[in-house]
C-alpha cells in the first residue's frame, strides 16, 4: 500500500492500482458512516466517499482545496457530519464551526462532536448569520452545502459576516433546489452571477466545475472574496 | 459600539478596538444559557468580529487552545439543550399516535393470521380480533374450554381438527403476544387521554383527546396546527379522499378526521358541512390559544354548542332544491319527497348527497 498526499490532510491510498480518496483518521478505530478504514505503516486512513460528499467530489474533480491543517472553517449545512468528519480529520490544528438547522440531524452531529475535539456544533439557520455572530470568529474558509433555493445569498451573507479578507468560499450548488425545470447550466450561470455581486460582497470565481459523475446537477464553486476598499 | 459575544459584552471603538469588557463567569452552564438567550438580544454583532482575538485581548482566556476547548464545550451544551427543547410535549403525543397506528397495523395482521390458523382447529368459534386472541391465549385447544363457558357446547361438538401439543404451544404463544399488543394499544390510548389535557387543554375540551391528538399528529405539531387556516383544519386527514377527488372528480371531501366528532357524526347529512365548518373554526381558535400556552377557556365549547344548535334549528329538513334539479317535479311528487336517486346517493357516501349545498356555501378543501 502506498499513500500520496493531494493537499493538507487529504490523501490517496493506493491499493492494487486503485486510488482511494481518504483522510487521516483523527479518531482511530472508528468509522463514521460505514466507510472503510485502512492501515498504512501504522497510520489509519479513512476512506472518503466522493458520492456521499460534495467536498470529496470537488477534490477528485481537481479543485484546489483551500483548507489547511490549521484553518478555521465555517461549514454551512453540516447534516449528520459525513463531510464534516473529513474536514475534522484535515484540521489537526484547526477548527470547524458546523451549522445545521434541523434538530433531528443535529442530534447525530453532536455524537460526532463528542468524539472529535475540533468540531463546534451550532444549531441555527444559515439565513440568519447574526444569530451566531456571537459565536463564530472570523474564518479562513466557508464551505456551504445547504441545498436551498437561495444558496448564493446564504453564501454571500455569511461571507460578509465571517470570512476574512482574501478568505475562500467553497460552494456546492444544487440546481434542482433552485429551479426544477430550468436547465442546470442556466441555473448555475445565474447563481454564480448573483454570487459575484448581488449581495454587497464580491467574489472572484477561481474554479467552477460540475460534480458529475459523483453528484448529478451539482456545481462546485471555489471563490475568493474581494474586499472593497473602504477609503 | 456594544457587542454581545458568547463570553461577555464588549464596548468597541469605531475602529474595532476594545474599550471595555464585561466578561461572564467561566461557568459552562451559565455560558451555555447565555449563548442561547443572546440570540434574542438586540446587541448581537451586526458584522463579524474576530472573537478569538477579542477574548484574548480581554483576558477571558490566555491561550488559543483554551478558547477552543471552552467554546466547544459550551456549544455542545447549548445545542443539546436546544434539541431537548424541541422534544416538546406535543411531539410525545405525536409519537404515541403514530405508535398506535403501527400497533393497529401489526394487530390486524397478526389477528388475521390467528383467525386463519386457529380456524382449522375450531371453525365454530365466532370470536374475532382481541376476544379471539384472549380466548386462544387462555385455553389453547378447544378441549380445555370448561363446562361453564358459553363456548363449551360448540367446542365439544366442533368439526375442527385435532390440535397437537406442539402446535397448541405455538398458537398459544402467538395469541399471548397478540394480547400484549392489544395491551400496548390500551396503554397508548390511556397515555393520550392522560396527557392531552396538559398539552392542549382547549383543543381537548372541544375535540376530545383522541381526535385532538390525531389532529396534532397529522399537522406535525401543535404550533403547525395552529398555523393552519380553519378551512384546512376541516379537511386534515382527508388526503386520500382529496387526491381521489383531484384524480377522478370524486366528490370533494368536506371533512377530514374531524368527521369523527360526535357533533358531525350524529348530525343528518345536510347539516354536516355547516357543522364541520363551525367545528373547524372553533378548533382553530382553541389550538391557537393552546399553542401560546393558554389556559382552558370553557366558553369556546359553549359557543360551539350554541352554534351547532342554531344550525340544527335553521336546517331541520333536508334541502329540497336538489330534487327539482334532478327530476322534473312530477305531479305526484309535490310533497317533495327526495328524488328517486336520493337513496342511492346516501349509500354512495354522504359527501355526494350534500355536495351541492356545500360547494355553494364555500366548503372547499384548502
Ligand atoms: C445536502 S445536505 C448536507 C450534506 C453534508 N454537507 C455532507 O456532505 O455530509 C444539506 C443540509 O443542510 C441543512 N440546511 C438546509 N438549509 C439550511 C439552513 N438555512 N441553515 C442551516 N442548515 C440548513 C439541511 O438540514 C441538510 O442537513
Amino acid at each position: 500500500m502506498k499513500v500520496e498526499q493531494l493537499s493538507d490532510g487529504i490523501f490517496e491510498v493506493i491499493i492494487d492500482d486503485r486510488k482511494i480518496l481518504s483522510t487521516h483518521n483523527l479518531y482511530p478505530g472508528h468509522s463514521v458512516y460505514g466507510e472503510r478504514l485502512m492501515d498504512v505503516d501504522g497510520v489509519e486512513y479513512r476512506q472518503w466517499d466522493p458520492h456521499r460528499s460534495k467536498l470529496g467530489a470537488m477534490v477528485l474533480k481537481g479543485f484546489e482545496i483551500p483548507i489547511e491543517y490549521d484553518s478555521h472553517v465555517l461549514y454551512l449545512g453540516a447534516a449528520s457530519g459525513t463531510t464534516v468528519s473529513h474536514v475534522s480529520d484535515i484540521l489537526t490544528d484547526g477548527l470547524v464551526y458546523a451549522v445545521e438547522f434541523s434538530p433531528r440531524t443535529m442530534r447525530d452531529l453532536i455524537k460526532l462532536c463528542d468524539q472529535r475535539p475540533n468540531i463546534i456544533p451550532i444549531l441555527a439557520d444559515a439565513n440568519q448569520p447574526r444569530s451566531y455572530a456571537h459565536i463564530v470568529e472570523t474564518v479562513d474558509v466557508i464551505f456551504q452545502d445547504v441545498a436551498q433555493p437561495n444558496q448564493a445569498e446564504i453564501a454571500a451573507i455569511n461571507s460578509k459576516y465571517f470570512l476574512e479578507e482574501d478568505g475562500h468560499l467553497m460552494l456546492s450548488i444544487k440546481s434542482r433546489s433552485i429551479d426544477t425545470v430550468a436547465s442546470p447550466k442556466k441555473v448555475f450561470k445565474d447563481e454564480v452571477k448573483k454570487l459575484e455581486g448581488d449581495f454587497g460582497v464580491e467574489f472572484e470565481v477561481l474554479q467552477r466545475k460540475e460534480l458529475d459523475p459523483f453528484h448529478e446537477d451539482h456545481l462546485g464553486v471555489l471563490a475568493r472574496m474581494f474586499v472593497e476598499d473602504e477609503a | 459600539m456594544k457587542a454581545v459575544t458568547w463570553f461577555g459584552t464588549l464596548k468597541l471603538s469605531e475602529n474595532g478596538d476594545v474599550e471595555e469588557c464585561y466578561l461572564l463567569e467561566k461557568d459552562t452552564e451559565q455560558l451555555a444559557q447565555h449563548m442561547l438567550l443572546a440570540v434574542e438580544n438586540e446587541e448581537l454583532p451586526t458584522h463579524g468580529l474576530d472573537l478569538r482575538e477579542l477574548a484574548l485581548a480581554c483576558g477571558f482566556v490566555e491561550l488559543d487552545e483554551d478558547y477552543d476547548v471552552l467554546l466547544r464545550e459550551i456549544c455542545i451544551k447549548a445545542a443539546k439543550r436546544q434539541i431537548s427543547m424541541t422534544d416538546t410535549d406535543d411531539k410525545r403525543i405525536i409519537q404515541a399516535v403514530e405508535a398506535m397506528d403501527d400497533v393497529d397495523k401489526a394487530a390486524n395482521e397478526l389477528s388475521e393470521r390467528l383467525t386463519e390458523w386457529y380456524g382449522v382447529y375450531f371453525p365454530e368459534l365466532e370470536l374475532t380480533a382481541e376476544s379471539m386472541a384472549r380466548f386462544v391465549a387462555r385455553f389453547g385447544s378447544r378441549e380445555n374450554v370448561p363446562e361453564d363457558h358459553n363456548m363449551f357446547s360448540k367446542a365439544s361438538s366442533s368439526m375442527g381438527a385435532e390440535l397437537s401439543l406442539v402446535d397448541e404451544d405455538l398458537l398459544r404463544n402467538f395469541a399471548t403476544n397478540l394480547c400484549g399488543i392489544y395491551d400496548t394499544r390500551k396503554n397508548l390510548e390511556q397515555y393520550i387521554m392522560a396527557n392531552m389535557g396538559a398539552v392542549a387543554p382547549n383543543l381537548t375540551n372541544i375535540a376530545g383527546a383522541p381526535l385532538g391528538a390525531r389532529l396534532i399528529s397529522l399537522a406535525g405539531g401543535l404550533k403547525k396546527l395552529a398555523a393552519f387556516p380553519s378551512s384546512t383544519v376541516q379537511v386534515i386527514g382527508a388526503n386520500n379522499a382529496l387526491f381521489k377527488h383531484l384524480r377522478s372528480r370524486a366528490p370533494s371531501p368536506k371533512h377530514g378526521v374531524i368527521f369523527n366528532h360526535p357533533f358531525i357524526k350524529g348530525a343528518p347529512w345536510w347539516q354536516r358541512g355547516k357543522i364541520a365548518r363551525a367545528l373547524a373554526a372553533k378548533i382553530s381558535l382553541a389550538v391557537r390559544m393552546d399553542a401560546y400556552g393558554g389556559k382552558l377557556d370553557p366558553s369556546i365549547k359553549v359557543n360551539l354548542e350554541r352554534k351547532v344548535e342554531s344550525i340544527r334549528k335553521a336546517h331541520p329538513e333536508p334541502p329540497k332544491k336538489q330534487s327539482t334539479k334532478v327530476t322534473q317535479p312530477g305531479p305526484g311528487r309535490a310533497g317533495g319527497r327526495p328524488a328517486k336517486k336520493r337513496g342511492g346517493q346516501k349509500k354512495g357516501g354522504m359527501n355526494k348527497g350534500s355536495k351541492n349545498t356545500d360547494d355553494r356555501s364555500g366548503g372547499r378543501p384548502a
